[in-house]
């Protein structure tokens, strides 16, 4: 039970449809959308869930991908995950 | 007499053991072929990558205007003014970059453990019951010509041998999978070559 960053592909071509119902899908399943793109989104969720999110219509296959810190923008990348993941989280207080 | 020694002999350890291997593999294999398409996706898929955004402060100044609307000024006749500032941003051109140079990368996973495990337990028990009867009867008459007697005797003999042996075994079978960074010979080269000054231009390779 470990939370992992995973790229997930959609099938064919973007549709701005199938991306929203895959964020949903994914959000339902208690994982955070880091980054959307054409071709797919970087997400966080539960390494349990794997065959949650890839038995979804619209998800093409699901893989775990990693930061790297010597990328060209890694830094950039952080910022902007964890902006994306800091609008999504609740923090609940007693 | 059970032979335990007969029965662990009989464990098919080499034909688990080659099994389990087997089956790592098959899924070493799998997991490496997927990671690999997940290295194409990557490298298939751009944004718009802006390298820098220059804000440049300039000044400002403006005049401060009064109540009604006119220009305030000092005691003096003078226009009160304030510094001001104005900030020009400008933005660099933005080209497509991939995610993997970026900087996501796949995750290559590796099975680090295995274990096989058997179980075994042996159950024998002997049971024996000898029952051994004997009885003696005697009668004699007597009267006023003869006399007769008589002597009958029996033996009664009762063996049971009982003799059972059970032998129950499990196996089990464990093994870790853990992420590790990706194999160089799978992820490509990235070569650097920093142009920007033409007297001093430098290679680096990632």
């Amino acid at each position: 039970m470990a939370f992992q960053m995973y790229m997930v592909v959609f099938h064919g071509e973007f549709s701005q449809g199938t991306s929203r119902a895959v964020q949903q899908h994914i959000h339902k399943l208690n994982g955070f959308t880091l980054m959307v793109m054409k071709t797919g989104i970087i997400v966080a969720f539960d390494d349990s869930l794997v065959p949650a999110v890839q038995g979804h219509p619209g998800v093409k296959m699901v893989g775990g991908v990693t930061l790297s810190p010597h990328g060209y923008a890694a830094d950039r990348l952080q910022r902007i995950f964890a902006e994306n993941l800091s609008k999504q989280i609740q923090i609940k207080t007693e | 007499m059970p032979n335990v020694g007969a029965e662990l002999a009989s464990v098919p350890f080499g034909k688990m053991i080659y099994d389990m291997a087997s089956a790592i593999a098959r899924s070493q294999v799998a997991l490496d072929t997927a990671s690999i398409q997940l290295v194409q996706v990557l490298a298939r898929t751009t944004f718009d990558y802006v390298p820098d955004v220059v804000e440049t402060l300039l000044p400002n100044p403006r005049q401060v205007k009064g109540a009604n609307g006119a220009p305030l000024m000092d005691d003096d006749g003078n226009p009160v003014m304030i510094t001001g500032v104005l900030v020009q941003t400008d933005v660099g051109t933005a080209f497509p970059l991939t995610l993997l140079q970026a900087g996501v990368n796949p995750t290559f996973y590796a099975f680090t453990n295995s274990t096989i495990e058997v179980k075994m337990s042996i159950t024998s028990t002997q049971e024996s019951s000898n029952t051994l009867s004997v009885g003696v009867s005697v009668s004699a008459s007597a009267d006023f010509l003869f006399a007769s007697g008589s002597v009958s005797s029996h033996v009664n003999f009762t063996s049971s041998n009982k003799y059972s042996y059970s032998v129950t075994g499990s196996s089990s079978m464990s093994t870790t999978l853990a992420p590790v960074p990706p194999p160089k010979n799978m992820m490509p080269r990235f070569f650097l070559v920093n142009a920007i000054d033409i007297s001093k231009i430098s290679i680096s390779q990632s």
